[in-house]
């Protein structure tokens, strides 16, 4: 017994030591910071020169300890809501924190007062606008050695109070005041219920974020109950809140009302955060239409709240912007989220009813939106229209997308009744597709609810839109569900690279990438992406004195056609909920900036020496890159080739090992590889406490055709013997000097020589020798690799494959025992009469007619005549 | 039949006949009512059953005089009426004074119908065992001859017969030398033996048809469209008395013909009636048994009672509570039989409330019952007891079972739990079955939002939802019928592909969250008959082929299913109530419903069925008149008359508790609480929702895992385990232990008789005898521990046969 125990507390203080340890350098590391006589202040972007050299030399001198807050990570914005128009204060929790310098917040309305970082949070004292748009925001923090991952948060109009349990029971419900957002957890098998005081004929309106904050698979229902029990209003899901729940009641009398928070199965756990909304506040489920024309003043009703529908008029944006909702707003209060509205070019179409049969149709105009409520059970709306030949719409229905109920079937007739075309699911569940009309004239477009479902709330809008280019730009992911990488952080005095991707639709053609707003001392580098690409790779280097700073940048990228105006911009997209079954995502977050910043030096750059000659398809290439590494940094250095050409391959890692300065990453190029001069780059990282990552300069590789090909004729041989392989060149490039050219893929036992060839080298003969070992059969993947070497570097190329085919020797016939003895004194004899043997060695075909010959006419011995 | 066997049998006959002439013929009955002689060939037996006073049956053909009014047109050989000329007459039976007149038709006497191979041939198949899935009939057939199993494709079968290995099966130029007839009759060596001999009706008959050039059968065949099988019933008077049985099909050309000597007979308890493929049933012991022919797809039963010879016997009158116990009262009579006295009030009372709400009565319910001085108060109780919610939980759970309600692959547990609360709800609100019914199986929309359509979920596969519908709704496992004809029910491959039919327009698609599945009706979608790969139209299952036309199939099938134009919905959720309370079906198993498995008591069925009509599908009212019911009440002790019986409810049934119900009631006893997933600490074992949901106690006494509709996952089998968790596994002793029961009335300074008599009364809903009393006092005086010594005593109850059977 005692030995084991023994073991164990010795094992015990072995963790505790290297632990205080880590602790203890964080605290060093820290203090640094804190004794500087500046505060780091986050808002001020605009740091003391002389402070930032001060910082600099203050890290190269304690590199190896302060880096360790490189790759920093954010997993949680705590609290998971804030109330507009005061201050409040946010912690950003996540880890290697400690050198935290700025929050980037993606929209405007927040201004950070102060920053107080620590290695597992960033707590900043925010003050928020009065007239921040509420709803989802997303952050992220900025370091001085990286950038986290982004996450959301939400604003809402409410001051917030926290769930104290126990409030478990109807008995015993937490008391709170009405237009409140109470936030709280609801663990495993949690029940909360809050109390609060209602006249009568007042509203009571909840509304939770829970699956919608995007922290972990949270479902929740909710519920208003009466002090009898009754329940008023409960939901578990709703179109307008997805997955969250929105419950609304009139009070009948006075007296105490209600709340009750679940999951809707009971599950739960420590991460099933949510903010209630708990008020006065007006809360209709649709918004009639659901779209307008932009910059104008459009009258719109707002359905499904207790208190009935009501009618306001709205000024609309003059841009379009696609996450656009109206806040229902009256003297009671304001809703916490809003219903989605769309922003259009175009003008509104109404349905009037009855418009149920093709006949009953009712009169809308392109180029305006569609827009109805399928109201009852069965209800169909049918709109006529006309079009013109030739005209090519995609036609959206937007329904769910507007988080209407309605699940839209949309079909399409011609004037007569003949069913044109028709959908039911594929944006989501709403309905689309892109129709051509045939002939000018009217058309009928029907609307309905898949199942026949109805009600006032269903919702939708079709919108006809010209079928235009679009482009997005993107960082391919490089882990699954993870936005590792998906920002662009900017050693100084060093670079870093990534490959952009873009996705275009409705055109093709060369574009060109363009930046807004790097940071000071930043560029990019990088060539047109060829119309044939939909990736290129991108290099940023940051000047050595460029200050340690940070900015969402806008990227984008125009075609390059003269004339076009077609651009497209950066998209992200993080999946912030992921769950079963089968890892469906379920809340996501998609943002239009990309994060760039220039954090601190890390003690190594990285360089490719730019080579001389081509890759040739089918050839081979060592790409040399050098780490130039600071003095004293020894660290393995492990590189990667991101950007690969079309057709040309490689590993996916080489290492540079420790306290070595170069290696060489191997590339191929497949026969097919592009014929071009690529933008080529690899990225390296390394432990500098954190992870570093640094990426070589943008360097070229070109693609070429072989120099040489080399034709090759099949051999065959017996066991023992010796044949000719017959090479025929084709020279597609002159070169200097001489090449040597090598037969590689022999079987065991099977020997040649190298050979050399010069530029007017037509033919080439290698010897083949054999054994009696040599494995008979067929031996497919005999091939040449051709070495030429240009500007002192070698260009290595492989011709194509040829056969060598190894026999066992024939058995002697049984009754013709004399027989076999003159036959081999033939062959042996051949050579005799040969003082001109280079003349012509006979191929394999010109072997086997030779051999057939013999046979037919056995008396002719080979080209005695 | 041995010749030795014949003459006892003969020997037995003449003693019975003298035994029973103390019984007075009350009437006779000529099978079959009417005659019909259809051409030449045609023939019909003549089956003659009299009647006596004390409900015995004879047969009497033999010592019946029969006579044809007009000899020109029928000629009279034994018993067997042979046409030769048409018209109409008339043929008179008597015996023992009674006469019977029996109206006759013949005609196309003068024609002899070529044998067709569907109606005269393929019988034979069956008849003498060539297609059973053991011979010919299995799926590769045997010793390189395939017939259908049962004979579902006589197309196919005729091809085997005459084209495969062409003129051997079948010899054209000498008949006699096909391998049809030489390997039936062992001429040439069969693995199958000899099936018939050479001059046998069998051989004749397949003689002949080979020797009219083995001709396909034309296309306007008629069809059989039912069987019917003489005597209706029999009552038979001791080991050895005989009773002839005679089949008669009925054809789609309004013909019929007598097919005794095609149709294949089997008797369903052979220890009772003994049936001969001549149609001779000869009784053995006392009992039951259903005698039952099969002729192309129709399988027919009759019912036969064997009654020991010369039972003295006196009906005693008996209180009827209601329509069940006058029922069961006549079947008592029948089979001589006097039911069981009433149980005691505290039998009662646990009785009851264990089967009614799954919980064992409180000390205070038992007092209070036991101190009731009312007549009625068994009845009140039941009413009590019905209004509580424990009785709606316990229902909600055994529709559960019925419905699989489990997380699976394809269900979340959140689509799961709302299922479940779906039919929490109907059931809590008393929604009528019916409707309950036709809302689950006409479901459409997202297994979120109306998650009715998970039922569509559990089961994704076209073929299997048809089956389960089948089983769960109309207790019927037609699964044989996917490969082939039913061969013990009257299930046909078409009835089976066209029932499916209905299942075969279910759309599915994704809803927004990925958890939700949206079940709708795509409207397109067929099912195909495998063999032909015909287009099968939606039939319901033994009724009519509706209009489906542009309308939800399932909508219609639904409305069908759950109504009174099915026969069998009401029957069987009748059943299923009644196995509840009586440890065993009407038909057993309740999902067992076939021809070959009649109820024992078809007539209570019929009454239950239709009084659950009447009460317009409110299964509580059923429950209400069942546990109403002297026959509920009675004993499990037997007397003389009934100590055999142990399928006509004449006395209680000892049962198991089933796992939930026993684990609850420890829990309940000892004061301890459980902690189930997904469900409040101390909620019960009942209330789970999750199929999947289990512990170790309850996986032991065999929960059911929902994994298949089956009737059978309800595991009731006691076995070594469960004995063993009992003893010293960690549910009694713990909660034992947990509860506190004993150190609390200790410390209360109750006197230790009265801890005993609550322990007792708890545990057994009885308090000690005297004698009980005694010696456990003598037990637990001489321990110092008393706690411990109480502890045990309380141990020994939990784990007493008294306690966890249900008596």
């Amino acid at each position: 017994m005692l030995p084991v125990l023994f073991r164990f507390t010795s094992k015990l203080n072995f963790l505790n030591t290297s632990h205080n340890r880590y602790f203890k350098r964080m605290e060093l590391c820290e203090k640094m910071f804190r004794s500087s006589p500046t505060p780091i202040s986050l808002a001020s972007r605009a740091h003391s020169k002389s402070w930032m050299l001060l910082a600099a030399t203050l890290c190269g001198l304690i590199l190896a300890t302060c880096v360790q807050a490189a790759s920093p990570t954010l997993s949680l914005i705590l609290p998971r809501g804030v109330q507009r128009g005061v201050e409040n204060t946010i912690s950003f929790r996540g880890a290697r924190l400690a050198d935290a310098e700025e929050i980037f917040f993606y929209s405007p309305g927040f201004e950070v007062t102060n920053l107080e970082p620590s290695a597992s949070a960033a707590v900043v004292t925010v003050n928020i606008a009065a007239d921040c748009r509420m709803g989802e925001h997303v952050a992220q923090v900025r370091t001085r050695s990286g950038i986290t991952e982004f996450r959301t948060f939400w604003v809402g109009p409410f001051a917030a109070t926290a769930e104290v349990e126990p409030n478990n029971s109807f008995e015993e419900p937490q008391k709170i005041a009405l237009n409140t957002t109470v936030q709280g957890i609801v663990t495993n098998e949690d029940i909360d219920y809050y109390a609060f005081e209602v006249k009568a004929g007042q509203r009571i309106s909840a509304e939770v974020e829970a699956m919608r904050l995007g922290t972990t698979l949270f479902d929740p229902y909710i519920a208003i109950i009466d002090a009898k029990r009754f329940e008023l209003s409960a939901d578990d899901d709703t179109p307008l809140a997805k997955q969250d729940a929105i419950a609304s009641t009139i009070a009948k009398e006075d007296g105490t009302y209600y709340v009750m928070i679940r999951e809707s199965s009971y599950a739960g756990n420590g991460n099933c955060r949510y903010n209630l909304h708990i008020g006065t506040f007006p809360r209709p489920l649709a918004v009639y239409p659901a779209g307008g024309k932009v910059g104008e003043a459009t009258e719109v009703k707002f359905l499904g709240d207790p208190a009935g529908t009501t009618t306001q008029t709205v000024q609309l944006p003059t841009t379009v912007e696609p996450q656009f909702a109206l806040f229902p707003q009256d003297e009671h209060g304001i809703a916490p989220s809003g219903n989605p509205f769309r922003l259009f070019e175009h003008g509104n179409s109404l349905e009037t009813e009855p418009n149920n049969t093709i006949a009953e149709a009712c009169a809308a105009e392109l180029p305006n939106a569609f827009n109805g409520i399928i109201g009852e059970e069965k209800d169909i709306d049918y709109f006529r229209f006309t079009a013109k030949k030739g005209q090519v719409f995609d036609i959206e229905c937007f329904a769910r997308r507007i988080r209407s109920p309605l699940d839209p079937v949309m079909n399409l007739y011609n004037a007569t009744g003949g069913s044109l075309v028709g959908n039911d699911d594929s944006r989501g569940p709403d309905s689309y597709f892109r129709y051509t009309f045939p002939a000018d004239g009217e058309y009928v477009l029907r609307v309905t609810d898949h199942l026949g479902r109805g009600g006032e709330t269903f919702v939708y809008r079709v919108e006809f839109r010209p079928v235009t280019p679009s482009l997005a730009l993107g960082i391919p992911r490089v882990a699954r569900y993870s936005q590792s990488r998906q920002q662009i952080f900017v050693p100084r005095g060093n670079r870093y690279a990534t490959i952009i991707s873009a996705s275009r639709s409705n055109f093709g053609g060369e574009l060109q990438l363009q930046s807004e707003g790097l940071p000071t001392g930043v560029t990019m580098h990088v060539e047109n992406m060829p119309a044939n690409m939909s990736v290129m790779p991108v290099v940023f280097e940051a000047a050595a004195d460029a200050p340690l700073a940070g900015a969402l940048i806008k990227l984008s990228a125009k075609h390059t056609a003269e004339n076009s105006n077609i651009s497209g911009h950066f998209k992200n997209r993080a999946d912030l909920v992921i769950s079963a079954p089968g890892q469906s995502l379920y809340v996501f977050k998609d943002v239009e900036q990309l994060p760039i910043a220039v954090v601190e030096e890390v003690p190594f750059t990285l360089e490719i020496v730019q080579p001389k000659v081509p890759l040739v398809r089918t050839g081979v290439m060592s790409l040399k890159v050098i780490a130039h590494r600071k003095e004293g940094y020894t660290k393995a250095i492990t590189l990667q080739f991101p950007f690969r050409p079309p057709g040309v391959g490689t590993r996916s890692t080489v290492v540079i090992p420790e306290g070595k300065t170069e290696a060489f990453y191997p590339l191929n190029a497949s026969g097919s590889a592009q014929i071009r001069t690529w933008p080529i780059y690899v990225l390296g990282s390394a432990d500098i406490g954190g992870t570093g990552w640094v990426s070589s300069q943008l360097a070229t590789l070109e693609v070429a055709e072989p120099f040489v090909t080399f034709s090759m004729e099949r051999a065959s041989v017996e066991q023992g013997l010796e044949t000719q392989i017959f090479c025929k060149l084709n020279h597609a490039t002159p070169f200097d000097g001489t090449a040597t050219v090598q037969i590689l893929g022999l079987p065991a036992n099977v020997t040649t020589t190298n050979m050399e060839f010069n530029k007017d080298t037509k033919e080439l003969v290698f010897n083949i020798k054999t054994d009696k070992t040599s494995p008979a059969g067929k031996h497919t993947n005999v091939f040449a690799q051709i070495t030429i070497t240009k500007d002192g570097e070698p260009m290595t190329s492989r011709a194509a494959t040829t056969q060598l085919q190894i026999d066992k020797p024939l058995p002697p016939p049984k009754n013709a025992p004399p027989k076999p003895k003159p036959m081999p004194m033939a062959v042996a004899v051949a050579p005799k009469p040969a003082p001109k043997p280079m003349a012509k060695p006979l191929s394999r075909l010109e072997k086997l007619r030779l051999a057939a010959q013999q046979r037919t006419n056995p008396e002719t011995d080979g080209g005695e005549e | 039949m041995t010749a030795t066997f014949r003459y006892i049998a003969c020997l037995a006959l003449i003693i019975s006949s003298t035994a029973i002439s103390a019984a007075e013929l009350t009437e006779i009955i000529a099978y079959p009512s009417d005659i019909g002689l259809y051409n030449a060939r045609d023939r019909q037996t003549i089956t003659v059953q009299a009647v006596f006073a004390d409900g015995l049956t004879r047969d009497v053909t033999a010592e019946a005089t029969i006579a044809v009014a007009d000899q020109n047109l029928i000629k009279l050989e034994g018993t067997t009426l042979a046409p030769t000329a048409d018209g109409e007459t008339t043929v008179s039976v008597t015996f023992g004074g009674k006469t019977l007149s029996l109206p006759a038709v013949v005609k196309d006497s003068a024609v002899t119908p070529e044998l067709s191979f569907k109606l005269d041939i393929m019988p034979i198949f069956m008849k003498a065992n060539c297609n059973t899935g053991s011979c010919h009939g299995a799926a590769s057939g045997k010793d390189g001859f395939r017939l259908s199993l049962f004979g579902f494709d006589h197309v196919g079968d005729y091809q085997r017969v005459t084209r495969e290995i062409g003129n051997r099966r079948i010899n054209l130029a000498f008949p006699h030398e096909s391998l049809m007839l030489t390997k039936s009759t062992a001429v040439v060596p069969h693995t199958g033996g000899t099936r018939f001999r050479k001059g046998d009706s069998l051989y004749n008959l397949m003689h002949e048809w080979i020797d009219a050039g083995a001709l396909a059968d034309k296309a306007d065949i008629p069809t059989c469209t039912k069987i019917e099988v003489y005597p209706k019933s029999a009552v038979l008077d001791g080991e050895g008395a005989t009773q002839k049985i005679t089949v008669r099909a009925f054809y789609s050309d309004g013909t019929n013909r007598d097919v005794s000597h095609l149709a294949f007979f089997l008797s369903s308890n052979e220890n009772s009636v003994l049936i001969e493929q001549d149609g001779t049933t000869t009784a053995l012991n006392r009992g039951e048994a259903f005698v039952m022919a099969r002729f192309d797809t129709h399988t027919v039963g009759t019912h036969f009672i064997v009654l020991p010879k010369g039972l003295d016997f006196t009906w005693k009158e008996l209180p009827e509570n209601n329509y069940v116990d006058t029922l069961l009262h006549e079947k008592f009579k029948k089979l001589r039989i006097i039911p069981s006295e009433l149980c005691s009030d505290e039998e009662f009372l646990r009785r009851a409330t264990l089967d009614i709400t799954g919980r064992v009565p409180t000390v205070d319910e038992y007092n209070a019952f036991l101190a009731d001085a009312d007549p009625k108060k068994r009845d009140k109780l039941v009413d009590d007891l019905l209004g509580r919610k424990e009785f709606v939980e316990l229902w909600v759970m055994k529709w559960a079972e019925l419905l699989t309600i489990r997380t699976t692959n394809q269900i979340s547990y959140k689509s799961m739990l709302l299922y479940y609360t779906w039919l929490q709800d109907k059931i809590a609100n008393n929604v009528p079955m019916n409707v309950m019914v036709q809302d689950l199986l006409a479901s459409n929309g997202g297994t979120f939002a109306n998650a009715a359509t998970n039922y569509y979920q559990n089961e994704r596969d076209t073929l299997k939802v048809a089956e389960n519908v089948a089983q769960v709704f109309m207790g019927m496992r037609i699964q044989c019928a996917q490969c082939h004809n039913h061969p013990f029910d009257r299930w046909t491959m078409d009835d089976y592909y066209s029932f499916a039919a209905f299942f075969s327009q279910i759309g599915r698609k994704a809803a927004e969250d990925p958890r939700e599945i949206i079940v709708f009706n795509s409207g397109t979608g067929v099912v195909r008959h495998p063999v032909g790969n015909r287009v099968m139209e939606p039939k319901f299952l033994g009724g009519e082929t509706p209009d489906v036309k542009g309308k939800d199939r399932r909508q219609i099938m639904a409305n069908w299913l759950a109504s009174n134009d099915n026969p069998y919905f009401a029957r069987n959720l009748s059943n299923i109530v009644w196995a509840h309370f009586f440890g065993q079906g009407i038909i057993n198993e309740v999902d067992d419903v076939r021809v070959s498995n009649p109820p024992v008591n078809g007539a209570l069925l019929d009454a239950l069925a239709a009084k659950f009509t009447e009460y317009n599908y409110d299964f509580k009212k059923i429950v209400r008149d069942i546990c109403t019911s002297r026959a509920y009440q009675l004993s499990t002790g037997t007397n003389e008359t009934n100590e055999k019986d142990s399928r006509n409810f004449s006395h209680a049934a000892l049962r198991r508790m089933r796992a939930e119900i026993m684990l609850d009631a420890i829990t309940q006893i000892t004061s301890t609480s459980n902690k189930f997933p997904g469900l409040p600490n101390g909620a019960r074992a009942v209330q789970i929702a999750n199929g999947n949901t289990s512990t170790y106690f309850l996986t032991t006494f065999g929960r059911a895992k929902r994994e298949t509709v089956c009737a059978c996952e309800v595991k009731m089998e006691p076995n070594l385990s469960q004995a063993l968790h009992m003893l010293n596994g960690d549910t009694v002793n713990s909660k034992i232990t947990q509860g506190k029961l004993i150190p609390t009335r200790l410390g209360e300074e109750v006197p230790i008789p009265q801890i005993l008599e609550e322990l007792y009364i708890r545990c057994l809903c009885r308090k000690p005898t005297e004698k009980e009393l005694t010696n456990l006092m003598e037990i637990i005086s001489q321990e110092e521990n008393k706690q411990q010594a109480l502890e045990d005593t309380f141990w020994a109850l939990l784990n007493s046969r008294e306690f966890l059977f249900n008596h």
